[in-house]
């Protein structure tokens, strides 16, 4: 009779080990798998930076192969902007200081202030499971855990980690993804969700809670826009636009989709927005 | 020896797929294309390396994967060596000189890893046509990628064997 041999099942008793171990492991220490995640998270993040330093190489090279025409057509259409945009600066200022001068008459709290971090966006996690961005800045910059992200078309979602030299970004388009929000023109708030994509089409999302006289159509399809409760988005930030609403699940309220802009799938570069006073939840909140 | 220093060229070989796949499915991102080519990791260590070598090889790279990726962490580290253990178990079963069995393995260990996937992570959208949409898509792209990727990615494993001047042939088979 054969031998039985117990060394056939050493790898089913290492795995054993090794699951009760991951099991007990974290009751016994709480900050070591967070530890061994960072560590490689760390450990990752020069390839990345880098890979996103060498695409920046590599358009240079390519706007290098210009021709001083186009160099110098380029040069005037910027002109032009700027002159633009600086007469839009002065009408801006003009405008803030009217509306500080109003709301120190009547005595309104002070808004929460913001400065701007413009970060290269070096990764996308875009699939059934997730929606993330990875950005270029991390605590080297000041970004925080929870800061609201931008670009030129509006929301683009919120800080969820924050690394070293690197932050993600969890998309508005993610499920993971609510926020407060309400119609143009209208002050009530809404409820925003990110819904999971097709892949079919632009990103969607759903709003949800909106009132009953709210009518949208192809036509005049509603605008969403960020509020300024929750606090971290500035108010009149687009999310997107709404083109139908229906009764919600409640019958009280109506819900529907929201069509959000395109480019959200091939940012290059989003602005972070980083809270001066961040707020202090025991100071702070009644 | 402790370790077979052709764990840590097949770690080293796993983590540049993982990069390269990263890369393409960020480039593609507009498409709302994902790649998924996880199963091709498993394989040779599993058939190759003693089951030390193996363990540690595969627990790195699951370490590395859960890293990378926005899933609970634990999930591929826990999951490749589940999954690798059967495959290690059973390798005399299977010819490593050539493609055929590795590529039939990786894809077997890639759909169960979309599947571990669709079941952590997508548990909660399970009712969601949506989901189960982008789901078939990236499953069927990331297995018609896989029949181009797999071969490549074991003709480079063993061509670094050789380059680096190491047993270019599996470990005995001590688990009959």
């Amino acid at each position: 009779m054969a031998k039985f041999r117990l060394d056939k099942f050493k790898p089913i008793v290492a795995l054993g080990a090794f699951l009760i171990a991951w099991w007990i492991v974290p009751t016994l220490s709480k900050s070591f798998l967070p530890f061994v995640k960072l560590s490689f998270t760390e450990f990752q993040a020069p390839a990345w930076i880098v890979s996103s330093y060498l695409d920046d190489l590599e358009s240079f090279w390519a706007r290098r192969s210009h021709s001083k025409i186009e160099l110098i057509e380029a040069g005037q259409e910027l002109a032009r902007q700027k002159a633009f945009y600086q007469l839009l600066d002065q009408r801006n200022k003009s405008l803030e200081t009217e509306v500080m001068r109003l709301e120190s008459i009547l005595h309104m709290p002070s808004r929460r202030e913001f400065r701007y971090q413009v970060a290269r966006v070096i990764r996308r996690d875009l699939n059934a499971w997730w929606q993330q961005l990875i950005i270029r800045k991390g605590k080297d910059y000041g970004i925080t855990e929870g800061a609201a992200v931008i670009f030129a078309g509006g929301v683009v979602g919120r800080i969820v980690e924050v690394n070293a030299f690197t932050s993600r970004v969890e998309l508005i388009s993610s499920p993971n993804f609510r926020m407060a929000a309400s119609f143009e023109g209208d002050t009530r708030p809404v409820v925003y969700q990110g819904v999971p994509q097709s892949g079919f089409g632009g990103p969607i999302g759903e709003v949800r809670d909106a009132p009953q006289d709210l009518v949208a159509n192809t036509q005049n399809p509603l605008r969403l826009v960020s509020t300024r409760l929750g606090g971290t988005f500035p108010p009149g930030l687009m999310i997107g636009s709404v083109s139908w609403l229906e009764p919600g699940s409640t019958g009280i309220f109506q819900a529907g989709t929201v069509r959000l802009d395109k480019r959200l799938l091939s940012l290059q570069e989003v602005s972070v927005l980083i809270p001066l006073n961040p707020l202090n939840y025991d100071r702070d909140v009644p | 020896m402790f370790l077979d220093p052709r764990a840590i060229i097949l770690f080293a070989t796993n983590a540049l797929l993982l990069f390269l796949c990263l890369l393409v499915n960020s480039s593609l991102s507009a498409l709302s294309l994902y790649l998924v080519l996880l199963g091709p990791m498993l394989v040779l260590p599993a058939l190759y390396l003693n089951h030390r070598s193996f363990f540690i090889c595969t627990l790195l790279t699951g370490l590395w994967v859960d890293a990378a990726l926005p899933a609970a962490f634990g999930l591929f580290t826990c999951g490749f060596l589940i999954m690798g253990t059967p495959i290690a178990m059973a390798r005399i079963r299977f010819r490593t000189e050539h493609n055929y069995h590795p590529i039939l393995l990786a894809h077997i260990a890639n759909f169960a890893c979309l599947i571990l996937l669709a079941v952590s992570e997508g548990l909660q959208h399970i009712s969601v046509p949506a989901f189960w949409l982008q789901l078939v898509i990236t499953l069927l792209f990331s297995h018609a990628a896989l029949l181009i990727i797999a071969p490549w990615f074991f003709n480079l494993q063993r061509l670094l064997f050789e380059l680096c001047h190491v047993d270019t042939e599996p470990d005995e088979f001590p688990m009959l």
